[in-house]
């Protein structure tokens, strides 16, 4: 029984830690740290890279869109140029022909 | 023969819903043209016109109503240097398609001494007009129009002097010029 309570004594007694340990930890946790603060920097990098190129498409979206536009504007004035200028000389020749009669 | 008039039938059966087909031997004739007009805008196409066309502007305004009921403009216009750059079979497949019952011819104009030929179709869908074909045929040029979808053709007239469009004198020419 005496033993017992030797080896339990020996057991819950304070313990001085070495030396190194505190060191040890906290070196630790400012690795961390600097880990962390590094991979927040690397994310909120690609995250700006990412924005940058999806305004860069969206704005190259909304010029080939315009150019597009334009273009069909242009053909359809073109079409409707054609169309307009043949009836009316129909009409025109159309016309004529009635007024001789 | 049951068969061969039911093959014809569905490879026709479109060209009715879409208006008149313009065969493709026709871009062989732009190589001989001196002026080429080709335009080719399917429903896609007018519906990116229309966005760009201003509401606030009243010649703008007036070309996005017109074409709000459009499925397709297609226009070919060859100008040439001499006549005879093109055949009658040339234009006989467009006409073919125009001598069926949806259309109907509306103006023909012949003249002996020219050679010139104008005629104007309209296609009636329910009661409406459906779609409009203009058929120019001149010693020296040919013109094939075909606007398919609902279209009014006194709206399309009075585009004449808006939208770039140049306004023509309808009244009768002649020999200095126009009427007065």
């Amino acid at each position: 029984m005496e033993d017992f309570e030797q080896e339990l004594k020996y057991a819950l007694a304070r313990k001085e830690q070495p030396p190194s340990l505190e060191a040890k930890v906290f070196a630790s946790i400012a690795r961390d740290a600097s880990a962390r603060k590094l991979s927040w920097r690397w994310e909120a990098l690609a995250a700006s890279v990412i924005l940058v190129a999806g305004l860069g498409a969206q704005h190259a979206h909304a010029v080939r869109e315009r150019v597009a536009g334009e273009a069909a504007k242009a053909h359809l004035r073109l079409a409707l140029q054609v169309t307009v200028t043949e009836l009316s000389k129909i009409q025109r020749t159309v016309r004529a022909s009635t007024e001789d009669e | 023969m049951i068969k061969f008039a039911f093959i014809t039938w569905i490879a026709l059966a479109p060209l009715g819903a879409q208006g008149i087909k313009l065969p493709s031997n026709l871009d062989r004739l732009a190589a001989k043209a001196t002026d080429v007009v080709d335009v080719t805008m399917d429903a896609n196409l007018l519906q990116l016109a229309a966005r760009f066309l201003s509401d606030k502007d009243t010649d703008e305004a007036q070309v996005k109503k017109l074409i709000g009921g459009l499925r397709g403009i297609y226009v070919r216009s060859f100008e040439f240097e001499k006549p005879g750059e093109y055949q009658d079979s040339d234009v006989e497949p467009v006409r073919a398609q125009l001598h069926t019952p949806a259309w109907s011819r509306i103006v023909g104009v012949r003249s002996q001494k020219s050679g010139d030929n104008s005629e104007v179709y309209l296609k009636t869908e329910n009661g409406k007009i459906g779609g409009l074909a203009i058929l120019v045929t001149q010693p020296k040029q040919l013109t094939i129009v075909s606007i398919d979808g609902t279209i009014d053709p006194d709206q399309l007239h009075e585009l004449g002097g808006h939208f770039g469009i140049p306004k023509v004198d309808t009244r009768k020419e002649t020999g200095h010029g126009k009427d007065e």
